[in-house]
């Protein structure tokens, strides 16, 4: 065979049927009118997927050796085990201790502030320890999936609280998470397969479930049956506002919407590649919901105050520290965790790779970089500080010296350039106000974290 | 129709053979491998490609864009297996043409071609999933022990007969009458997209002899100054082969020997030669030279330094221009790495990496290339033997490495085959991301 006659693969490309054409399918997401059981489209199908990815991808960063997590294998679906690429091990473990230690600086922040990642002489343990003061603090996942970290935490506390160095869990962390129904009820059914997930969540009469069982409460867990956008609609329509509905008002739609959360808690939202999925408009209204259920002075129906959940941006940091009197604006942070840089070539081959796979990353190209993703921060009033950093930069910078070596010694990376290619477009930004009660400095623990200025 | 070219044909059909005809094969590469030396010498013209991973479509459009197999001289350095979806079609392919046309077919090892390796990215599975057993892994790993290690490359011109039209032309404001066509890139449509030239006098940029001036023409006689004057015999043969010769006729238009080797250099090989005394025929060992030629990487370094792989070495500059003075080498061609544009010169064109897998793992969005290296037409088509160490061990003929031109490049640059065409496996691949 010559070389002429080996056809040029190339020049049939236009004829394929790319993909092109199903673009945003923006009406099948049914964005006028989402229902609170999530409408169950192709296309949120394949967005609850993408949890299945992740959980895969930490089943095998933990049977490596990446990361201790006990929990991992109940919360991975069965069969689906599968030993996965060292680079993607390596970025699971980044991604997963980067956030780890965000926490822990948010929940105890008098741990090694401005340390760089511990160095654990085992597998790392995720070391997110209980906090001194009685003061619960909260942290709201929105997509978790089929995260392990709540147990994780729990474990920890418990095992804590038997060495009575540390008080009971349910002074100090209140944790939600939020997922489509069929996510949350597969998560209950996993927790009720699994007798080590049950201990973790404690004593069983404190815990309840739901008669559809996709939702389930304890005194300091909340699993949530709520599609996102339904949260969206509510930042956006005005006659549901908590300002407008007066405080009590609010409270009894909060409890219906989320129960158990406390808008008066220092708290933390977390982003795990999850906003990205939503329309930008509203990824920025869900942000925005939570903003405005955080800010006393909508929450405390301030007469007027037309900068409910609505309003948004600035209008809680502001305005709670001027309150003299309770209720105070609490401490609020954010959490992100998505691709970033969609448009050099590895970027424009992400999106065309996940579009064949019906994924599309809906706000990647509002959010391509770092800047914009600080700048996003701060236009949601997280005033306080706004950082980001890449994976690539994470990965030098922010683990320790001989954990690096442990874990560059778990597999032999064959190509740093595709490692260091892929790890920059992920991203983990993260964002602050200390509300009305700054004298808490919260967030003292996120200040002294180093961020990534250089690039773009 | 031989059953070779039957599974010849079969394989460029992305078609497995039976695992009867797979031992058979691989028992008839290791015969013909292990005659080869751990260095091979390879005359131009020829086309060297590097990292091909599994990625067979990517493969049959290097084929298309640099010519098939016998009418094209090749040499691949290298990784051969892994990541990609179908190692097996690759390698096996591969290795029938090694069998069928020995002499129009170089293949040297890369660090993927090994047990330990295998098992990790890929291409163990593969095996397993496609033949239902280990044996053809095993019958494949065999062969991997008996790859060369590298390959000298001889006789490459120094200029480039130009082709193709022209899009745009950069570079060099020199007209053709006194210069050389040095560097070409070409896109897989076979349109010059870059070409670079130098004059046609030699350079005297050697930092090792700033003294030589220009004056000295590019006739024979200047360029073996010291050594010729003192007698006795030149050695000019191929590096490490000993053999003397007088190469005076096609000394000075010719080129230095092109080493290529999967990964670069290592801190215990600084000849040619010691790389010829090394027992290859077994696994990569972790560490040592045999693991360094197949591991290490040039950096911006000066000497040598750690290698965030965990294996081999990273060079600098300085480390490349002494090896390369010191074995008459006009360019160290490597693989190993990816490079997005496809290809990439360092250290003053001492050294390129070639990577040969567009879209490398279905993800990166990187362009390949493949480097080709013509004939020294200018002594009559004879072999230019002008690789021979003669004169080093007198510390003399410095002279010599000032006139020791690099040599005609043309990087034929392409793209990743479409996935999803006609003859394509219906299943698209699917690349990892963190979701």
């Amino acid at each position: 065979m010559s070389a002429s006659q080996i056809p040029n693969l190339n020049t049939l490309r236009r004829g394929g049927a790319r993909l092109r054409g199903h673009g945003r399918g923006g009406g099948e997401l049914g964005s006028d009118a989402p229902s609170r059981r999530g409408g169950s489209s192709t296309k949120d199908r394949v967005v609850q997927g993408t949890d299945n990815d992740a959980s895969v991808s930490r089943l095998s960063a933990v049977n490596l050796g990446y990361l201790d997590d006990p929990f991992a294998p109940a919360l991975t679906p069965p069969g689906q085990e599968t030993r996965r690429l060292p680079i993607i091990n390596r970025g699971t473990y980044v991604r997963t201790t980067t956030i780890d230690h965000l926490l822990t600086q948010f929940l105890h922040p008098s741990t090694t502030p401005n340390q760089p990642v511990t160095t654990p002489t085992t597998p790392t343990k995720a070391t997110i320890p209980t906090l001194p003061q009685p003061k619960p603090k909260q942290i709201i996942s929105l997509g978790a999936g089929s995260d392990t970290r709540i147990f994780r935490l729990l474990a920890q506390t418990q095992t804590q609280t038997q060495t009575q160095t540390q008080p009971h869990p349910e002074q100090t962390i209140i944790y939600h998470e939020l997922d489509f129904p069929s996510n949350t009820a597969s998560k209950i059914r996993a927790i009720r397969a699994a007798p080590h997930l049950q201990r973790a969540l404690g004593d069983p009469q404190t815990v309840t479930i739901s008669p559809a069982a996709d939702a389930l409460h304890t005194p300091h867990y909340h699993l949530h049956p709520i599609d996102l956008r339904q949260l969206a609609a509510l930042a956006s329509s005005p006659p549901l506002r908590k300002g407008d509905l007066g405080n009590e008002g609010a409270d009894l739609q909060l409890d219906t919407l989320l129960p158990g959360l406390d808008p008066t808690l220092p708290t933390v939202l977390i982003s795990e590649c999850c906003l990205i999925y939503l329309e930008p408009e509203e990824a920025r209204r869900v942000v925005e919901f939570f903003v405005g259920v955080f800010d006393a002075s909508a929450g405390g129906g301030k007469a007027g105050a037309g900068a409910g959940a609505g309003a948004g941006a600035g209008a809680g940091a502001g305005s709670g520290a001027g309150a003299d009197g309770p209720p105070l604006t609490p401490p609020l942070g954010i959490i992100l965790y998505e691709p970033i840089r969609p448009d050099d070539a590895f970027g424009r081959t992400m999106v065309a790779n996940l579009a064949t796979r019906g994924i599309q990353l809906q706000t990647l190209h509002q959010y391509a970089s770092l800047a914009a993703q600080r700048a996003r921060l701060r236009a949601h009033g997280f005033v306080d500080g706004q950082a980001a950093a890449d994976v690539d930069f994470l990965w030098e910078r922010w683990v320790a010296e001989g954990e690096k070596e442990r874990v560059a010694g778990l597999e032999m990376l064959d190509e740093m350039e595709e490692w260091r290619l892929l790890a920059r477009h992920y991203c983990v930004a993260w964002g602050w106000r200390e509300g009305g009660g700054r004298q808490q400095h919260v967030f003292e623990g996120w200040r002294g974290l180093e961020g990534q200025q250089d690039e773009d | 129709m031989s059953d070779l070219d039957r599974a010849i044909a079969q394989l460029r059909a992305c078609r497995l053979i039976p695992e009867s005809q797979v031992r058979e094969l691989c028992y008839k590469a290791r015969e013909l491998l292990i005659e080869e030396g751990n260095v091979v010498c390879v005359d131009a013209p020829v086309t060297i490609c590097g990292d091909i991973h599994g990625q067979f479509h990517d493969l049959m459009e290097l084929f298309r864009v640099g010519g098939d197999v016998p009418d094209t001289n090749y040499l691949f350095m290298g990784d051969f297996v892994d990541r990609g979806f179908y190692s097996l079609e690759s390698f096996l392919l591969l290795l029938c043409l090694k069998v069928r046309y020995p002499d129009r077919i170089t293949l040297i090892r890369g660090n993927h071609e090994s047990r330990q390796i295998t098992t990790v990215y890929g291409f163990y599975d593969e095996c397993i999933r496609k033949y239902g057993s280990a044996n053809v892994w095993r019958y494949c790993c065999e062969v991997f022990d008996y790859l060369a290690l590298g390959a000298l490359v001889l006789g490459a011109s120094s200029g480039l007969e130009p082709t193709g039209p022209a899009l745009e032309t950069t570079s060099s404001t020199m007209s053709l009458d006194d210069s050389e066509l040095e560097t070409e890139v070409l896109n897989s449509r076979g349109e010059v997209t870059m070409s670079s030239y130098r004059p046609k006098q030699p350079r005297t940029d050697s930092p090792l002899l700033p003294s030589l001036s220009q004056d000295k023409s590019a006739t024979s006689s200047t360029t073996q100054t010291p050594a010729s004057s003192s007698m006795p015999p030149l050695r000019s043969g191929w590096a490490g082969t000993g053999a003397t010769g007088d190469s005076s006729g096609s000394y000075a238009t010719g080129t230095g020997a092109v080493l290529c080797v999967h990964g670069g250099l290592s801190p215990l090989i600084d000849s040619v030669d010691k790389i010829r005394l090394i027992d290859r025929k077994q696994e990569v060992p972790h560490e040592g030279a045999m693991c360094d030629l197949l591991w290490s990487d040039p950096d911006e370094i000066d000497g040598w330094g750690l290698s965030p792989r965990g294996a081999g070495f990273l060079f600098g500059g300085d480390i490349v221009k002494h090896f390369n003075y010191k074995n008459d080498l006009s360019l160290i061609a490597r693989a190993h790495q990816l490079v997005m544009e496809g290809y990439k010169e360092m250290f003053d064109g001492g050294i390129v990496t070639v990577w040969s897998a567009p879209n490398y793992c279905y993800r990166c969005g990187n362009v390949a290339s493949i480097l080709e290296l013509g004939e020294d037409a200018s002594n009559g088509g004879t072999v230019a033997r002008s690789n021979g160490d003669y004169g080093r061990s007198t510390g003399g003929a410095a002279g010599a490495a000032a006139v020791t031109r690099s040599p005609g490049r043309r990087y034929r640059v392409f793209e990743a085959a479409a996935q999803d065409t006609r003859g394509m496996p219906a299943k698209k691949p699917v690349a990892d991301y963190f979701l």
